[in-house]
């Protein structure tokens, strides 16, 4: 199988390269593979997950996404490479002022789909995380476990290659956090989906195998 | 309510900004008139030791585009009644040449000084007359109101621009996290964008629309009803339909400026 995720000697900094989050580290993912990044509050886990969508430039060493190398991405191409993946995120950063059904659409939106394909699209995300009953409602209508599977809607919604969650069920209690968790592994199984989970703890029920890399003392380890 | 509140925040400064620009095209095109008219009516006198033709004053001086010989015999026969033929004659011969010399425009008084020395340095001119205080007088007055115009929609503007900049802060904020979230899933700049520039470009039509209906009264209605006559016969220069081009294109271009200085400062996403 071939890697989606690709990073040697990858380094990465904040703080205008004053503090460095991760030296040197070297690991890969395959497509269809799920991915739990765990590790204590500060250890680099969300600027890792950062630097795979492009938000963060390493800076040394080589990250490779979905064949795009980060470190020498052009705007245009990290454009095109947002496109082909799905970002969950904690405080799931919907647009409020939009309803359920459009915010799921948004990256069908994007690539220039057809109101009509939005519009069938978005009732059967819907239906997929189900909330079919709440297509008009607005986010703030919701709750932290509706928004969530808005969210992970969105996430889904062009089949993409990537699936990337930054503490995804977070804010959630442990009834939508299992809601939320057989969602992600449904779309890795059924769709061979590369997940990859950055969270502070591991589900307790996972039926999934999963790999499980620990970030600790700026390296990136992974636990067999 | 708050959609028409947003929307009024931006068109009336826009507007502000635009009535500035219509009342100085207003303003250029009466005093464009008025400026030709004081040209026209205007003349110094030269004397010179010989006939001179247009072309010897033009190589003096670039302003000047016309002259007219004034009769010496006419100044003669005012000057010596009574005198007989031959005293005429003399008078005739020793008499200098008298010309009015026009100006192709309305010249600073600093200029009209350093055309009366160009003039006065050539050794075929004996004098030359400009009627400096009363050019001055009149220069001066027209000037100072041009200036106070100016200032006027200069400041005008400025505080417009910055009631712009302030609704373009608000703007910022009202859509801010949608633009990060569409940038954070690849939405084109353009896309990302779209709302604001629809907006935007709407409230440029609207300003520009409100405040060419405002002239097209002022002309048709205010002005031609108003019974004052240099009103009435200076009217035209009111509004004419290219300003309506004018207008738009400025609209067009401040609105654009200003959705870019959005779009840009929210650039990069915010985690």
């Amino acid at each position: 199988m071939s890697n989606v995720i690709n990073a040697s000697n990858l380094t990465l900094t904040y703080d205008n390269g004053r503090k460095e989050v991760i030296t040197d580290v070297n690991f890969t993912v395959k497509k269809g593979e799920f991915v739990f990044i765990t590790g204590p509050s500060g250890s680099g886990k969300s600027t890792l997950l950062k630097s795979l969508y492009g938000r963060i430039r390493p800076t040394s060493g080589n990250l490779v996404v979905g064949g795009v190398d980060l470190a020498h991405v052009k705007p245009s191409k990290l454009q095109e490479l947002r496109t082909h993946m799905g970002i969950i995120f904690q405080d799931f950063k919907l647009v409020n002022e939009w309803t359920v059904a459009k915010n799921v659409v948004l990256p069908l939106m994007i690539a220039g789909y057809s109101l009509d394909v939005q519009n069938t699209q978005a009732h059967r995300l819907l239906k997929h995380v189900k909330l079919s009953e709440h297509a008009e409602k607005y986010p703030l209508e919701l709750s932290g476990g509706e928004q969530q599977r808005v969210g992970v809607a969105r996430a889904l919604a062009k089949n993409p290659v990537l699936i990337l969650a930054d503490e995804p069920t977070g804010n959630l209690d442990d009834y939508s956090s299992n809601v939320i968790w057989d969602l992600m592994e449904n779309a890795c199984q059924q769709l061979e989906t590369t997940v990859l989970v950055v969270t502070h703890k591991i589900p307790q029920v996972f039926s999934l195998p999963y790999r499980h890399f620990i970030i600790e003392g700026k390296g990136v380890y992974e636990v067999h | 309510m708050k959609y028409i509140k947003n929307h009024l925040m931006f068109i009336l400064p826009l507007m502000a900004i635009l009535l500035g620009i219509e009342f100085y095209l207003v303003f250029d095109r009466t005093t464009d008139t008025y400026e030709k008219g004081l040209q026209e009516g205007y003349s110094m006198l030269v004397v010179t030791k010989e006939p001179m033709q247009i072309d010897a004053f033009r190589v003096l001086n670039r302003h000047i585009s016309k002259s007219e010989s004034i009769e010496r015999e006419r100044i003669v026969s005012k000057i010596a009644k009574g005198v007989t033929k031959e005293g005429e004659a003399k008078i005739l011969k020793s008499l200098p040449y008298f010309y009015n010399v026009h100006l192709d425009e309305y010249i600073s008084t600093e200029e009209l000084i350093g055309l009366k020395e160009d003039l006065e340095a050539s050794p075929l001119i004996k004098k030359v007359e400009t009627f400096g205080s009363n050019y001055e007088s009149n220069y001066r007055l027209f000037s100072f109101i041009k200036f106070t115009l100016k200032i006027f929609i200069g400041f005008m503007t400025v505080v417009s621009l910055f009631l712009i900049m302030k609704q373009m802060e608000i703007w910022k904020y009202a859509h801010k996290e949608r633009m990060q979230i569409m940038e954070i899933f690849g939405a084109p700049l353009m896309l990302r964008s779209g709302v604001l520039f629809k907006v935007a470009i709407v409230d440029a039509i609207a300003a520009t629309l409100i405040v060419s209906s405002i002239f097209l009264y002022l002309k048709f209605q205010w002005a031609a009803n108003s019974g004052i006559e240099i009103m009435v016969q200076n009217k035209d220069f009111l509004f004419r339909i290219t300003d309506i081009a004018v207008l738009l294109a400025a609209a067009l271009l401040i609105v654009i400026i200003s959705v870019y200085s959005v779009v840009y400062s929210t650039k990069g996403v915010q985690e």
